[in-house]
């Protein structure tokens, strides 16, 4: 029999009178792949930015070499624009500063050798670039600075006019001595960005002498790894010689736990699309079953069946997932920003002006989301294709010959929760650091996990709800009684929606779970680590590049010392070097002094341990860096510093949330020496016992008003700006919940739906025989609310395991094992209503279909 | 034509030549030169080239604006020293004098050949001599529409092409038009040079990148200084941005055979002084 002629004779008919369903299905699927889409193409965007900002921040350079971020003696330059095969080697000053008027805007200040500059990137400050009007007083002044077009129209400034800027050395006055085109290092940071002579920016920010970065671009006809090489050889060791490539795949890595917990949710998602299309399909076959013994009598074989149901679901999903591509693509547009503010609030500061499209990316999405489907609607077309004519003829109930209910399915519900918690063992058992301590294989525990609940619903089901009938009677009374009963008589139908439902909610509990966990640990960190009563720093303390940082004066700690109330001024610098190809935040402080005020969370190692710190080649590291790089205490580790790899011993392990690719710390001394960076990122103000802080706060305002402009924090404020930092973070993971709910509801509708539909003669009875309207739609919905109930339940039992699994898997993988797991019982009694009241609205539906019924018509139904 | 008459001629025209003859241009003035078509275009980039490696020994002041698109100026002056050496070499030193804000900013050059120079520029604020790669040197003069290339020098003729194209009049002025190709990579694919013809001086000039036209200049009041020729007025307009560079003379001296210590990188630092 030709799949074509099924298709139209027999699947449009379906379509046709069960459009309400099919609806419902696609938009299961619709919103599965949107999410999916959504969340690829926002974080696509992100990377694309930082991609693009990075590539017209190097220009043509084929190479960028780079020390750490406190930068590198300029003589290095020298030794590059002299090795065979540079064509052009050039300086560049990164930094952050912030306009005073306005809005406080933060820009970036890109310091460039503007007479050699063109020579590598796309523009050039004499040419259509720019308008300059005096390009040589731009070269000629140390207040020379460029704005871009963009950012000087929204914030009123012309050329010639001065602006206030907060720099290194306090509050500076520049000229605008012109306008940037929005090309080139122009479009970076959204425009925010500013142009400085490389040597103006080195007075301006501290670094007189030292350059952040060498862009070098080679000779026609030389090779990459030959010049490399030969740059490498004059350079002492601890220099990164990368190409721009290498330095995005550096942002990739950075953003690694973000895009994993993201692709993590949006997975679930779609997961829970899966079984509304199973839950679709299932109803469809029970729907079609005499329709396919009458196929099957005129000669249509158990395959032809099977295709017939894979090729409609094909169909259908097809044109469910490229509608959800279509819907992701908007979705990812409204919440590309709130994708990029969280990565500027956790990692680097990041403009995303446009959505970065791939097609082939939305496409390859949308084919998951067809792929998902077919598997979701393979066993029950095989269902269909088994059933043998002369049961479908004679109406056999579809439960009992469900497969789901069978032996098979207990066996392979037995198999995943076995093969899940098996996984899980070994997970738990590995040595830290060992390639099974990964991602992959706990998201493998995690789908086995909630595969076997899932297969295990229709039983769990047959057991529980006749233990109910008495008090659902004694509750609900006959309507109680009948919502059981058609609840046990659909099994194995309502145990799809319920899995369904369980799926969702152990979603959203586990989320719920992992981020308490996360949130709690990070408080009981920050209580330990911040002991100070105020903490000054010219950005935000909290910011890792959402407002700009800008290190502060060595000199400026006796100042504060000075300040009336103040008690003692601790000093902390943050910096970013190249460790085993990640960028590894290196934190540095007064360790004798911290140590005396602020007890560490050493997690190996004792407070001695630590003091060793002090002035000393020791350091410190967090968990998540020992157990990326198997490292013990008492080990020594090379670290590249800007005269030359040098050894380091470790003397403890500490807990550190601050970044996710590892933390190391060490004595702020110890840093200088070898850093040769004497600047400071923020001070933390002890003030004197009994002193109000507040009045120490202002007055540590008031004295460096007229020279830059400071925040001061007092720690409680500092905190509850750390809760709402995380809070957003996790905004878009309550979406993605949110919308596998609304996935979970819809199948719930579709079960409903076709349970009424296929009950309508025994609603005519019930309706005949007198009861009303309404007891009708009780029935429905108190049927619709067991269901959520039950997969309420369920998937608060499921979410707390998977929390768990979330925590190992994507958190304690980068941050160690300190972070301990906190459950959220009030998500969980969300949970739970959120699972019957959404459950119970999406009876609504075919409950008004239900009570509708016309009873005379309903009497004579087949 | 007599050549009082000429030279009268030639200081009523409107003509003018680029800024590097402006600065060394020669007299050539004889009553009967052979005709000019006769000549190759190299033969006549040959007279144009002994003219202003004659005017390399010189003193110059003289003032600069530049004029924006929007129809405002600014104004600066300068002091150009240059001498001639052994060969091809020869050094120049330009030190601004004003505005203040560009007090002493100067800008040496040391010609090793025609082809091979060193280019340094010093500015007073930062204390600190910068290197101008040579391959700079078809870019902006500071930020004029002159090029450092048009400061430098006589070019190294062997390193273009140079193909007549017809005969024109430029105010009055009887010219070559000259198509010049360089043979090496340049900013410019070719310029279109009008010269003068007996004077060896160019009275208009038209870069092109490509079939595009980036930069056109003329060449002025052109007055016999010591035998050599010298535009007193040149106008250089970036055709792109619609930014012009005007450049007067006030003062010249020619054959002043400074110090070679005046062309240091210390007497850059202390503005020539």
């Amino acid at each position: 029999m030709n799949l074509a002629n099924l298709l139209r004779h027999v699947s449009f008919k379906h379509v046709r009178l069960q459009k309400t369903q099919l609806a419902m299905a696609m938009a299961g699927i619709c919103l599965g792949v949107a999410a999916m889409v959504a969340i690829d193409l926002a974080n696509r965007s992100v990377l694309r930015s930082f991609e693009d900002s990075i590539n017209h921040v190097t220009g043509r350079a084929a190479l960028t070499i780079t020390g750490t971020d406190a930068g590198f003696p300029e003589a290095m330059l020298e030794r590059v624009q002299n090795v065979p095969g540079v064509e052009y080697a050039v300086p560049v000053i990164e930094a952050t500063a912030s306009l005073t008027g306005g809005r406080q805007r933060p820009l970036m200040i890109l310091g460039i050798d503007v007479l050699q500059d063109h020579q590598i990137r796309d523009y050039s400050i004499t040419d259509e670039s720019a308008d300059i009007p005096d390009p040589l007083l731009f070269l000629a002044r140390r207040d020379s600075i460029l704005l871009t077009k963009a950012m000087a129209a929204q914030e009123g400034i012309g050329i010639d006019e001065k602006i206030r800027v907060q720099t290194v050395a306090g509050l500076r006055t520049f000229q605008v001595r012109g306008l940037l085109n929005p090309s080139g290092p122009a479009r970076v940071a959204g425009g925010d960005i500013a142009i400085m002579d490389v040597y103006a920016a080195q007075m301006a920010f501290g670094k007189e002498g030292r350059i952040d970065r060498i862009d070098v671009s080679l000779l026609p006809g030389e090779t990459l790894d030959a010049v490399r090489e030969r740059i490498r050889q004059v350079l002492p060791g601890g220099y990164s010689i990368d190409t721009p490539a290498t330095r995005t795949k550096q942002v990739e890595l950075l953003l690694g736990r973000f895009r994993k917990s993201m692709g993590f949710i949006s997975c679930m998602a779609l997961f829970v699309g899966m079984y509304l299309i199973y839950n679709t399909v299932s109803i469809a076959v029970v729907q079609r079953r005499k329709e396919i013994g009458i196929l099957r009598a005129l000669g249509a074989g158990r395959g032809d069946i099977c295709r017939l149901f894979l090729a409609e679901t094909l169909l259908v999903a097809a044109v469910a997932s490229l509608v959800g591509a279509g819907l992701g693509y908007l979705f990812a547009g409204a919440t590309v920003g709130l994708v990029a503010q969280n990565v500027t609030d956790m990692y680097l500061r990041t403009s995303v002006t446009e959505l970065s499209v791939s097609w082939q990316a939305m496409l390859g999405n949308a084919a998951v989301g067809v792929l998902a489907s077919l598997a979701a609607a393979a066993l029950p077309a095989l269902a269909g294709a088994r059933i043998t004519p002369a049961s479908a003829i004679r109406s056999l109930p579809y439960a009992e010959e469900s497969v789901l209910l069978g032996k098979k399915m207990r066996n392979a519900a037995t198999f995943c929760l076995l093969a899940g918690l098996l996984i899980l063992a070994l997970f738990a058992s590995a040595e830290p650091g060992s390639s099974v301590r990964s991602l992959g294989v706990i998201l493998a525990a995690a789908i086995f996990l909630l595969l076997g609940i899932s297969l295990c619903t229709p039983l769990l089901l047959r057991r529980i709800v006749p233990l109910c009938h008495g008090a659902l009677a004694a509750c609900f009374g006959a309507q109680g009684r009948l919502a059981g009963l058609n609840l046990q008589k659909n099994v194995s139908r309502n145990g799809v929606a319920v899995a369904a439902i369980v799926c969702s909610i152990a979603l959203f509990v586990s989320s719920a779970n992992a981020i308490n966990s996360v949130r709690q640990s990070m408080f009981d960190w920050i209580d330990t680590i911040i002991r100070a009563d105020i903490l000054v720093s010219t950005g935000h303390p909290l910011a890792t590049g959402g407002s700009p940082t800008i290190p502060m004066p060595p000199e400026m700690r006796q100042e504060l010392a000075k300040v009336d109330g103040v008690k003692d001024v601790d000093v902390f610098r943050k910096t970013y070097l190249d460790y085993g190809g990640r960028k590894v935040l290196l934190e540095m402080f007064d360790v004798a002094l911290r140590l005396s005020y602020c007890p560490a969370m050493i997690t190996e190692g004792s407070r001695e341990d630590m003091l060793l710190l002090s002035g000393r080649d020791n350091i410190a590291v967090n968990e998540g860096f020992a157990v990326k790089h198997r490292i013990k205490r008492g080990d020594t580790i090379m670290l590249p510093t800007p005269a030359g790899p040098a050894p380091f011993t470790v003397t403890a392990i500490l807990v550190s949330y601050s970044a996710d690719s590892g933390v190391i710390s060490m004595d702020i001394d110890t840093y200088r020496r070898h850093w040769q960076d004497q600047l400071i990122d923020t001070y933390e103000v002890l003030v004197q016992p009994g002193r109000d802080i507040e009045a120490v706060r202002t007055a540590i305002l008031a004295r460096f008003s007229s020279e830059r402009r400071l925040f001061a924090l007092p720690a409680a404020e500092f905190k509850a700006e750390v809760q709402k930092v995380l809070d957003r973070s996790f905004v878009l993971t309550n979406a993605v919940n949110i919308i596998t709910l609304v996935i979970a509801g819809l199948g719930i509708i579709i079960t409903l739906l076709s349970s009424v539909l296929e009950r309508t003669r025994e609603i005519g009875i019930l309706r005949g025989i007198g009861m009303q309207k309404n007891q009708v739609s009780a029935v429905v919905i108190i049927e619709s609310a067991l269901i959520g109930a039950a997969g309420g339940l369920l998937g608060i039992m499921s979410g707390v395991l998977i929390g768990w699994i979330e925590l190992e898997g994507i958190f304690r993988l980068d941050f160690g094992e300190s972070v301990v797991y906190h459950m959220h019982y009030g998500a969980m009694a969300w949970a739970m209503l959120l699972g019957v009241s959404p459950a119970a609205l999406a009876g609504l539906y075919p409950a008004r279909r239900a009570a509708a019924t016309n009873i005379v018509e309903a009497l004579t139904y087949e | 034509m007599s050549r009082l008459r000429m030279v009268r001629r030639l200081r009523s025209a409107d003509g003018g030549w680029r800024i590097c003859a402006w600065f060394m241009a020669a007299m050539i003035l004889f009553g009967n030169t052979p005709a000019a078509q006769a000549m190759s275009g190299r033969e006549v980039y040959e007279k144009v080239h002994e003219v202003r490696t004659k005017a390399l020994d010189r003193q110059t002041e003289a003032t600069m604006t530049l004029f924006d698109r929007g129809g405002g100026t600014r104004t600066r002056t300068l002091v150009e020293y240059s001498k001639k050496g052994e060969g091809e070499t020869y050094k120049v030193l330009v030190v601004f004098q004003t505005p203040p804000d560009l007090k002493d900013v100067g800008f040496l050059v040391h010609a090793r050949s025609f082809a091979d120079r060193d280019l340094w520029a010093y500015f007073p604020e930062f204390k600190r001599i910068r290197r101008i790669p040579t391959t700079s040197q078809d870019d902006s003069f500071f930020g004029t529409d002159f090029s450092y290339d048009d400061f430098g020098g006589p070019p190294n003729l062997d390193d273009y092409r140079f193909t007549i194209l017809r005969e024109e009049t430029v105010d009055g002025m009887a010219c070559q038009v000259i198509e010049v190709e360089p043979k090496v990579r340049r900013k410019w694919s070719r310029y279109v040079a009008w010269v003068a013809k007996d004077l060896w001086v160019h009275i208009k000039i038209e870069y092109y990148q490509d079939k595009q036209l980036y930069r056109q200049g003329v060449f002025s009041d052109v007055r016999i200084i010591d035998d050599i020729p010298t535009p007193f007025k040149a106008m250089m307009e970036n055709v792109k941005t619609g930014h012009r560079t005007g450049l007067t003379i006030e003062e010249i001296r020619y054959h002043t055979r400074f110090d070679d210590e005046l062309f240091t990188q210390r007497s850059l630092e202390r503005a020539g002084k």
